[in-house]
Parts: C-alpha cells; sequence; structure tokens
C-alpha cells in the first residue's frame, strides 16, 4: 500500500547553476519568466502549503479596488470542455486591507509582488495607483486590469478603447514611477491599437491574456451556468487563442509581453515563448495542480539543461516562420 | 494540506450510482477530522477534461488501517471517471480542506439529518460523537432504497437511527424533514447537524426559526481551487440586519450556522 507526496523533494534552484531563466521585461527584471496570474493565486500564502512560492519569477496579486467589493451572485464556476467559465466579480478586500496585511504576508514569504489594480472609471485608477505609490519600494511593478467595465462610459472594458488605454496608463505612470503592465482583453478586435495606446502611455510590458468572454447553459433547468450569465472563460480551451494573440502583439514588437491563457505545462510555456511572449502567467492551472508553478520552472530549466541551451532568451520569439 | 497519491484500496459498488472507495493516506488519517474534504482529480494523469478538481467529504477515517473512503454519486464526467477506478490505482487528491468540526463544545446530545448523499459528511461526525460517549441520533431520508447498502455502515456505529424513503421501499414512508418535525420534541436538547439538498436545508431552516437548538448546516457548492483563492465557491450569510456577505465554502466552511445562511 502507498502514499506519495506529488511534490518533489527538493526545492528548486532558480539562478547560479545551470542556465539562466532570468529574463527582462524593460525595467522588469525576473529571475525565471514563470508567473503566477493575477486572480489566480491570491497573494500567495495559500500556495505556499505546497512549495516556496520565492521560487516564482514572480506573483501578481488579485485585482484590487479602491473599496471592497462583494462580487457576483452564485454560481460563479462553471467547468465546460477543457475550460471553465467564471464570473468572480473581481471579489476583493480593497487596496487598503492588500497594504496593511496580504502585503506582509506575501513579503514573509520573499515573494516578488505584482500588485493588480482597478478602478471602475479613470478617477478610481489614479486613486488606487495613489495608495500603491506608498508601497512602490515594495513591489516589483504595478499591473492595470483593464478588462474591467468602464461605469462611467457605458460599462465598455477599457481595454476596448485605446484612448482611454492611453490616459489610464499614462496617469498610473506618472503617479507610481514604477513599471506599470497593461493587462489587455482578448475581447475585441482592437487588440494592436490598444497595445500601441498603452506603450504611448508609458507602460514597460502587456499581460495578454484576460479570460476569452464565454457561457454555458443548464439544460435541464434552462438556467445560465453562471449566476452572472456571462463569464470569462481560461484554461486549455484558450491557449490557442491566447498564442495567436500574444504572436500577433509580439511580431509588430510595441512591448514585451508576459503570455498567459492555459498554460498547465513547461511545454505549454515554452510554445508561448517560442511564440515571443518574454514571461508566462500561470492561472487556471494553480486551480488544478497547486504546485504547477513550480514543475514548470523545474521543466524548463531540464529543458535548457538537455538541449544544450544556456540562456532562456535564445528561445523567447524564435518562431520559424 | 498537501497534494497526494493514496492507493485505491477499494472502490465498491454501492448501488446503481452509488460507490464507497477507501484510500490509503496515513497523512489525511492523522491530520483529518469530520466536516472536511479532499479535492480530487477526476480525470487520468496527464489528462486536463474534466478540468477542475472535485471536492468529497470525508466520509469515515479508520486509523488502525491506516484508509480513509469517501462516498459518492456518479453524477457526471468526474465521478464516472473515479468510478471506474479499480483498487490498486492511485488517487490523485488533495487534503485535508476546510475546517473540521469540534464536538467538544456541544451538548451531549447530537442529532445528524441528512437528506441523499448529504449523509456523507455526517457520518464521520456520527462517529466521532459516538465514540465520545454522547447521545447520537441519526436520521436519514432517501428517494428510494438505493443507500440500502449504506444501512450496514450506519449499524456498525451502534448509534439509534431512522430512515426514511418517499417511495416507501426501505424504512418509513415519508420525508426526513417531516420526521424531524413530528418528532420535534424529542430532540429538544439536541445540537443539529444537518448536510442535504436545498430545499431540505430551507425547510429546516424554517422549523428551526425560532428553536434554541445550535444547527450546524454542511453546504456544497461548485469549486475551483477548493483553497481559498478562487472566491468561486461562495454562499450567502446574514450580516446585519438585512445585509449579507460572501463567504467562502472551501475555508470558511463547509460547515456554517443554519440560521444564518441565505437560500436565494
Amino acid at each position: 500500500m502507498t502514499e506519495q507526496d506529488s511534490l518533489f523533494s527538493y526545492e528548486t534552484d532558480t539562478g547560479g547553476n545551470g542556465s539562466s531563466l532570468s529574463v527582462r521585461l524593460g525595467r522588469i527584471k525576473l529571475d525565471n519568466p514563470v508567473i503566477a496570474c493575477s486572480g489566480t493565486f491570491a497573494c500567495g500564502l495559500e500556495y505556499s502549503q505546497f512549495y516556496n512560492t520565492a521560487i516564482l519569477g514572480a506573483v501578481t496579486t488579485k485585482s484590487y479596488s479602491l473599496a471592497p467589493i462583494e462580487g457576483n451572485p452564485p454560481p460563479r464556476i462553471c467547468e465546460t470542455a477543457s475550460g471553465m467559465l467564471n464570473s468572480i466579480g473581481l471579489q476583493n478586500d480593497g487596496i487598503d486591507i492588500f497594504i496593511k496585511k496580504h502585503l506582509h504576508e506575501a513579503e514573509k514569504l520573499g515573494i516578488k509582488i505584482i500588485l493588480s489594480i482597478f478602478g471602475q472609471d479613470p478617477e478610481e485608477f489614479r486613486k488606487v495607483a495613489s495608495r500603491a505609490a506608498d508601497i512602490k519600494e515594495r513591489i516589483i511593478a504595478v499591473e492595470l486590469n483593464l478588462s474591467c467595465p468602464n461605469v462611467k462610459n457605458g460599462g465598455m472594458a477599457f481595454s476596448a478603447m485605446p484612448d482611454e488605454v492611453e490616459k489610464i496608463v499614462s496617469s498610473t505612470v506618472s503617479i507610481l514611477n514604477i513599471p506599470v503592465i497593461a493587462k489587455l482583453s482578448p475581447n475585441h478586435q482592437n487588440l494592436v491599437e490598444a497595445a500601441i495606446a498603452a506603450k504611448k502611455g508609458g507602460a514597460e510590458a502587456l499581460s495578454v491574456l484576460n479570460t476569452v468572454v464565454g457561457m454555458a447553459v443548464d439544460i435541464e433547468t434552462f438556467r445560465p451556468g453562471l449566476g452572472n450569465v456571462l463569464g470569462g472563460l481560461s484554461g486549455p480551451a484558450v491557449k490557442p487563442i491566447a498564442l495567436a494573440k500574444v504572436y500577433s502583439l509580439t511580431r509588430e514588437k510595441i512591448l514585451p509581453v508576459i503570455g498567459m491563457g492555459g498554460i498547465f505545462s513547461w511545454q505549454d510555456a515554452l510554445e508561448f515563448l517560442v511564440a515571443g511572449a518574454s514571461a508566462v502567467g500561470i492561472g487556471t492551472a494553480n486551480f488544478i495542480q497547486y504546485d504547477a508553478g513550480k514543475k514548470i520552472i523545474e521543466g524548463l530549466r531540464n529543458y535548457l539543461k538537455e538541449k544544450k541551451i544556456y540562456d532562456i532568451n535564445e528561445v523567447i520569439g524564435r518562431l520559424r516562420t | 494540506m498537501k497534494l497526494l497519491n493514496g492507493e485505491i484500496l477499494s472502490n465498491e459498488k454501492y448501488s446503481d450510482n452509488l460507490y464507497k472507495m477507501g484510500i490509503f493516506s496515513p497523512y489525511i488519517c492523522k491530520n483529518a477530522t469530520a466536516g472536511q474534504f479532499i479535492n480530487v482529480k477526476c480525470s487520468p494523469e496527464g489528462v486536463l477534461d474534466p478540468l477542475l478538481r472535485r471536492p468529497f467529504s470525508i466520509f469515515n477515517i479508520e486509523k488502525k488501517f491506516n484508509v480513509f473512503s469517501i462516498l459518492y454519486m456518479v453524477k457526471g464526467r468526474g465521478t464516472q471517471f473515479i468510478s471506474g477506478l479499480k483498487s490498486g490505482d492511485m488517487l490523485d487528491f488533495a487534503g485535508p480542506m476546510g475546517d473540521g468540526i469540534d464536538l467538544n463544545g456541544n451538548e451531549n446530545n447530537i442529532l445528524l439529518i441528512g437528506g441523499g448523499i448529504g449523509i456523507a459528511p455526517l457520518y464521520l461526525i456520527a462517529k466521532l460523537a459516538g465514540e465520545m460517549k454522547k447521545n447520537v441520533f441519526f436520521a436519514a431520508g432517501f428517494k428510494d432504497n438505493s443507500y440500502l447498502r449504506w444501512g450496514k455502515d450506519l449499524i456498525e456505529l451502534k448509534i439509534n437511527y431512522a430512515v426514511l424513503t418517499e417511495d416507501g421501499s426501505w424504512g418509513e414512508k415519508g420525508l426526513v424533514s417531516d420526521y424531524v418535525w413530528n418528532n420535534m420534541e424529542s430532540f429538544k436538547n439536541f445540537d443539529i447537524y444537518c448536510c442535504g439538498p436545498r430545499d431540505m436545508l430551507k425547510t429546516l431552516q424554517n422549523i428551526y426559526k425560532d428553536r434554541n437548538n445550535k444547527v450546524t448546516a454542511l453546504l456544497e457548492e461548485r469549486m475551483a481551487c477548493g483553497i481559498g483563492v478562487c472566491a468561486g465557491c461562495v454562499i450567502k450569510l446574514r450580516k446585519g440586519k438585512k445585509g449579507f456577505s460572501y463567504k467562502k465554502v472551501c475555508k470558511d466552511g463547509p460547515a456554517f450556522s443554519l440560521g444564518e445562511v441565505i437560500f436565494d
């Protein structure tokens, strides 16, 4: 009879020995390209039960707004073919609780933090950024969640409106004076325009992509699968879409891209790197394989070693077309 | 809490859709208690469909043998997959999750009210309360006699019980909530744990609205992570006179005071 810890029994060594995994996205320097995505990792505390989360290139926090948000009515989760829909509704404790509580917890674990923020209008973005400015020495970057609806302008997502993207990015850059990452939505036609706008506004990098709008119907009850009817699709089902979006941006060489969408293994991560992403985000995988980040770092390291590649930057953007 | 691979020692078919799986795990047997659950990967190794892990209440712990079990109904693709696993196969799971139930602060009288598969988390509460020499009564209601094999497990606890079925094919005919209502006086000084369909819980909430019993409901919701990160498994709890707040079943529960729960 057997019971096995499904964790590796040794700690991951992120630097020094063997091939270099370190990457740069503008002024953002990471020990390795593996980042935990916003909303899938809280601030890292829960996952530290499973591995040393300080080994990750960075952890992007849950998105914080000015005041706490209760979020959407349940059900908030609906599984689909190789994917999941969610309509959490940006539930969060508010930026002040992050600063007072969660930031300390993450610091104690030695996590490199990217703070994700959002607002219901440009003014709220500015206010949250002002709060974040007080702690800017303790975080490596701020990510702007631009997929949320602009309540004061008809409810359309900010990232659908390049002008708004540029305004919000430039105002947060001027307040923060640390690297700002723009997280863009795949749900609009003008992704390249939004990316160019983010660059004009002074963004350091892009996170691509946020979840894809989707829905499900329960044919027994005729009710929608989600309490909010529409939600965001993530998981392996979106990976080809994500790769295509990442590629569409990296071939234009607008800004360095953190590629994300359905990455579950080091092989998935490598696909994004080859397609041009300078780093990768691990999202939904964290919900299923709690040590996914660690396994992906290990897998990438082993790959480089086996292929005798001494620097991961040698594979980034090397797609043969 | 750990990610584990435990050897399946048995996967017994109780009836058409009901199974009990025994898993070897010294870690769970040492660290888990009643009310907690495990989160199981319900697809073959390396396969990501079905994608999400499925939460299962810990049904029983046999410390002597380092074996714990889950009782489950085949409802969808995930449970269909695990129903096909054989003894000797490995189960990929994480646990123990959720807050356990502390029976120390309780009355000496414990009433368990279970509807359908809702009996699963109650069984271990009944067993542990029995071992503490408390007076335990298990009221269990089902649609039909498909849980008949579980009756053997129930008898092993050597506690008092009542079984009800809607079609009268096993035990008394009727609903378990009606049984509780009809025997209200006998259970006057009992602390209560209940688990089952939403309609049953709503009825019990009404029955106990103006009574002094401490009533705890064990709830379930669709989950993604199971560790308190994704905020997917929320339920509404009363807050103040008219307000509510969302609580996570996986981390804040799965046990909640029944009177506090808002069923929409």
